[in-house]
């Protein structure tokens, strides 16, 4: 029997505002243990939280950029459980009023992956384990996320991995999180389950926690499939339980010990006060939203023309797509700029972390100009080629490597003298392309380029450098 | 009805032992402290929502950052430490 | 006048200096404190470097504040930057706050004097300060009689005058019966008048600071210092306006309410003393009314469910790892934590925990801590509507007069019961004041309340200070005077 695989994903996105999300401290990643650290955030006895007014912006945002419906009032809630990492023995969350309900997520294959909620939450701080004894850092603690649930609406490996990917861009796209998964600013459990394709009814779920890579994500899902389907086949039954992915041996075991009793007694924080959302404030943060990557791919396709392998690979990081932008700002043809980012730039940002950042040598007004002399026919698209890695090399403008006499072009009295030169100076492929050789012809056209320091115009030359031959 | 059981639970949930002798003679209290708080079920239906008691709403903070504490000041009251960790050793 | 404002004036006028004073007071806590129990930490260095830079800007001709240089005291829960703050609970044995508690900023902003912390219930849990780690605090009345609870040692100090005046927390009560129990003034705001930033929670949404004073004045005058709104504190609003001003107002027309379900089960003695202070209030031209608040029998379940709720959920924090106690021997984190509990927390603050826990846990949820919270929806709109009708409830403080000790721990339902005119106030966030208003046969003084509007603390101590002028006698600031 052939089983479908049926997922769902709880997605935890560090904000990157300033400060935390009830106290000053910086949310700034790393710093020395435990210095990015208050009263307030080590839950010492009698503090109390105050909600950042940013954290509810930057949800608001998060929640519109994936066509989430954003609540007129919203609540926070405790979420009980005790751990060393959380210094007050509670989460402030949110369950029964969240502050975005729905939206959705759509794929390439057409498919939406629907949003049950997002809801705002704080981060718990970090434990290291040596030797079986535990060392708590609260940097972290504090620090605000938004946690994305989805409905069970992903049904292979390929959509879970694009469904991250997207979510990821979009995030990015209009600056709530850098979401870096090694960093931790991005977290994703995974629910899981089988089912006999064909059917309806959802077969029973396990949990995966924390999974902080999409490489581990596919081989976790991977092997959560195989494994529930082996159950199944054999007559077994899955157990609904939370598993933890083991990234050495490439497998999940189960999380759960007598210790922990999974009951978190949400009630509503008595500390915090309601969050009414005015949908004034709602349009205004829609219209602070930059164009996000689904619109932008789409207008790279359908108005500038790019092919969508391109647009797709432009539109994949923020920075890329926003240095296109600029850098082909009122050029003939935008393709242009998207082949020599695609064909030359990529060449030197080789890890998705430098795509990311996305900090080449050459500005995108630079290459702006560059561009502005091809389309001007000031300089030929070779001219232009090795120009930019020149430019790339040093960091320099277009006009430090190409001259006045390069600009000048070459007038027909020019072009002539050259074309009769490569004629007589190579006879033999003269007599080549007499002989019905015609690629013999680029030979002297090469020749021509060459010695006009590439500022000739290969059809030009061509068809000058034909007529001298036939005309004997 | 408050069993045994309940009351094993709820003392894991609030990471409290309760000594094996102690378990039926805690049960019984419970029961009776849980009886006290059922007469609320007597009282008249009401939908009467309850939201915070001053109904205020939209207090926040700036997202300006304040300087933290030193960490020796937030590791100053910890029962151990060590290298500016809070530590909790596995056995003592 | 106030015992704060006649310490004022003896220090402007240079009859003793502020270093005497205080010399004076901390002399009287060595003596009688091993009695009253009131104290669990004295802080002679701290106080009397704070009255002799008093002392320094009244030889500098500086003009001071009504509070500055005036001896006092915090109760036990209330964070103190560096001096131990211990709820007086084993758990935070040793806990010495980094920062200070805003109402705590402000007073010493003023130059308040702080002798020390008081003692209290364990957690403010209890309503006889019986439930202290350090043990109970005494009635200065009749030292085999209990102070009262939770805040016993800031009432028994200010009864007993080793503190001129306190702040004391109440959270079903916690003020306004230990001022009961001591014959002092005891106020406890407004929910939200007061900032709550540094007083170590119980029940958060139920908690408020307030003042213990032996008179109105005084309770107007430290009320006014600490009613700020507060930055650190989402859920403070501050006061509306300045008490003191108000105090002496004519109350002629005034409509004093009685809801005759407070009465209920009240003892003749204490029924009697309240409806005796009701002829004193129509004799100054004030109108009684009676009217029924059936609702309030829910009261008492209703405040144990969403006090115990919220506790469960504030003291999960005490695990040995960041603060406070840590059991000596054990084996793995969760085991260190558990045995850090059972042994840190005493046997009232773990069965409300444990009750919070319950009323919380899945499949409860509705019956208990939702159903208890709409019904605080109801007593909260059955207060307004009764506000329709008058200006100010009267009431007993508490259905008795000061237990002799030991006799409230045995049964907690019964003991819970005591709270059942101080609670309501609580549930619906309303300010009310407790004042002396007699004595029983044997001598134990009787306290009653009046209930305000939300923000209604100027009404409530108007009709007090009215009915101070009235009975003088049944307060202790004209019947002993400043002890010194």
């Amino acid at each position: 029997m052939k089983y479908e695989l049926v997922s769902g994903f709880e997605t935890h996105i560090e904000l990157s505002t300033k400060t935390k999300i009830f106290c000053g401290c910086t949310t700034q990643f790393g710093g020395e243990p435990n210095t990015h650290c208050c009263p307030v955030c080590i839950g010492l006895p009698g503090t109390l939280p105050v909600l950042n007014r940013e954290v509810v912006r930057f949800a608001i945002k998060a929640g519109l950029a994936v066509h989430g419906e954003i609540a007129e009032v919203a609540k926070m809630d405790r979420k009980n459980y005790c751990y060393p990492d959380l210094s007050k023995a509670y989460q402030i969350s949110q369950l029964y009023a969240p502050l975005i309900i729905g939206g959705y997520v759509e794929l390439s294959n057409g498919r939406k992956i629907r949003l049950h909620h997002i809801h705002i939450e704080e981060d718990a701080g970090k434990l290291i384990h040596q030797h079986g004894d535990t060392y708590v850092d609260y940097n972290r603690g504090g620090v605000p996320l938004i946690e994305i649930v989805s409905e069970p609406d992903i049904r292979s490996i390929d959509e879970a991995k694009e469904y991250v990917e997207k979510l990821q861009q979009v995030m990015r796209a209009i600056g709530v999180s850098d979401c870096k998964m090694q960093e931790g600013s991005m977290r994703c459990d995974v629910n899981i389950s089988v089912r006999p394709e064909g059917t309806e009814e959802f077969g029973t779920r396990t949990e995966i926690k924390n999974m902080n890579s999409i490489n581990n994500i596919a081989k976790a899902m991977e092997y959560e499939y195989d494994r529930q389907v082996d159950l199944i086949e054999s007559g077994g039954k899955v157990v609904q339980e939370t598993l933890r992915y083991d990234d050495a041996t490439g497998t999940t075991s189960s999380m759960r010990s007598k210790e922990d009793a999974h009951d978190y007694r949400y009630f509503r924080d008595p500390d915090l006060v309601t969050i009414n959302i005015s949908r004034e404030e709602v349009e205004q943060l829609r219209a602070e939203l930059p164009e996000l990557p689904a619109d932008r791919y789409k207008r790279y396709v359908e108005e500038i023309g790019l092919p969508e392998k391109d647009a797709a690979l432009l539109t994949k990081y923020r920075r890329i797509s926003e240095y296109f932008d600029e850098a082909s700002k009122g050029v003939k043809n935008p393709k242009t700029v998207s082949n020599f980012i695609i064909g030359q730039i990529f060449r030197r940002t080789e890890t998705e972390a430098d795509k990311e950042i996305f900090d080449v040598p050459v500005t995108p007004a630079r290459l702006n100009e560059l561009v502005k002399l091809l389309d001007g026919g000031k300089i030929r698209n070779n001219l232009a080629k090795s120009t930019l890695e020149k430019m790339l090399d040093t960091g320099k403008g277009a006009l430090d490597f190409i001259s006045e006499s390069d600009m000048a072009g070459l007038d027909e009295n020019a072009l002539l003298e050259l074309c009769k030169n490569a004629v007589q100076g190579n006879p033999k492929a003269v007599e080549d392309f007499k002989n019905g050789k015609e690629k013999a012809i680029k030979a002297l056209v090469g020749n021509v380029m060459k010695n006009s320091r590439g500022k000739a115009d290969a059809v030009a030359a061509e068809a000058k450098i034909k007529e001298i031959i036939n005309n004997g | 009805m408050v069993t045994r059981e309940d009351v094993e639970n709820i003392a894991l949930l609030s990471k409290l032992f309760v000594p094996e002798e102690e378990l039926d003679g805690l049960t019984k209290s419970m029961q009776e402290i849980v009886d006290f708080a059922n007469t609320i079920n007597n009282a008249p239906a009401s939908d009467e929502g309850f939201d915070n008691i001053n109904n205020l709403s939209n207090v926040f903070r700036e997202d300006e950052v304040v300087p933290s504490f030193p960490s020796t000041e937030i590791l100053k009251n910890a029962p151990e430490q060590a290298e500016d960790h809070f530590l909790v050793r596995n056995r003592e | 006048m106030g015992s704060i404002a006649k310490i004022h004036e003896m220090l402007v006028g240079k009859q003793l200096s502020c270093a005497e004073l205080t010399k004076s007071y901390l002399d009287e806590i060595d003596k009688s404190n091993s009695v009253l129990n009131a104290y669990v930490n004295v802080t002679p260095d701290e106080a009397m470097k704070t009255a002799e830079a008093v002392d320094k800007k009244i030889a500098a001709g500086e003009e001071i504040g009504m509070l500055e240089g005036v001896p006092m005291t915090l109760k036990d829960n209330i964070s103190t930057k560096g001096i131990e703050t211990t709820c007086c609970s084993k758990i935070l044995t040793g806990y010495k706050p980094i920062y200070d508690a805003t109402v705590w900023e402000l007073l010493q902003n003023q130059n308040a004097v702080m002798l020390g912390k008081t003692n209290m219930d364990e957690f403010a849990m209890g309503s006889s300060c019986e439930t202290s780690y350090f043990g109970g605090a005494a009635n200065p009345f009749n030292t085999n009689h209990v102070a009262g609870g939770s805040s016993g040692g800031v009432a028994g100090a200010v009864g007993g005058n080793i503190a001129a005046y306190g702040l004391g927390s109440d959270t079903g009560g916690s003020i306004r019966q230990p001022a009961s129990f001591c014959g002092v003034v005891g106020l406890k705001p407004t929910y939200g008048a007061v900032s709550r930033y540094g007083l170590i929670a119980y029940a958060s949404s139920l908690d408020q600071i307030g003042p213990i004073t032996k008179s109105v004045e005084d309770a107007a005058v430290v009320f006014d210092a600490i009613s700020k709104q507060d930055k650190r504190d989402s859920t403070s609003k501050g006061s509306a306006k300045a008490t003191f001003d108000t105090l002496d107002n004519d109350i002629k027309g005034m409509k004093i309410g009685i809801a005759r379900e407070y009465l209920d089960g009240v003892r003749d003695d204490v029924k009697e003393a309240v409806l005796e202070a009701a002829k004193v209030y129509e004799s100054l031209g004030a109108e009684i009314v009676y009217f029924d608040l059936p609702i309030l029998k829910f009261a008492l379940p209703v405040y144990y469910i969403i006090a115990c709720a919220e506790a469960s959920s504030n003291l999960g924090r005490y695990d040995g790892i960041r603060y406070g106690y840590k059991t000596e021997h054990y084996n793995g984190t969760h085991d260190m934590i558990c045995r850090t509990r059972s042994e840190g927390f005493g046997e009232e603050v773990k069965r409300r925990i444990l009750l919070g826990t319950y009323v919380l846990s899945a499949g409860y949820y509705d019956a208990y801590y939702k159903k208890a919270q709409n019904l605080r929806g109801t007593i909260i709109s059955a207060f307004n509507k009764a506000f329709e009708s008058c200006d100010v409830i009267l009431v007993p403080t508490v259905p008795m007069t000061a237990f002799e000790k030991g006799n409230a721990i045995s049964d907690p339902i019964e003991t819970y019961l005591t709270d059942i005119c101080t609670v309501p106030v609580n549930i619906a966030g309303l300010p009310g004041v407790s004042i002396p208003c007699g004595f029983n046969k044997n001598g134990m003084p009787i306290g009653m309340q009046l209930i305000g509007k939300s923000f209604g603390e100027a009404e409530i101590l108007n009709a007090a200070y009215k009915y101070q002028q009235a009975q003088p006698d049944k307060f202790m600031d004209t019947k002993w005077g400043v002890k010194l």
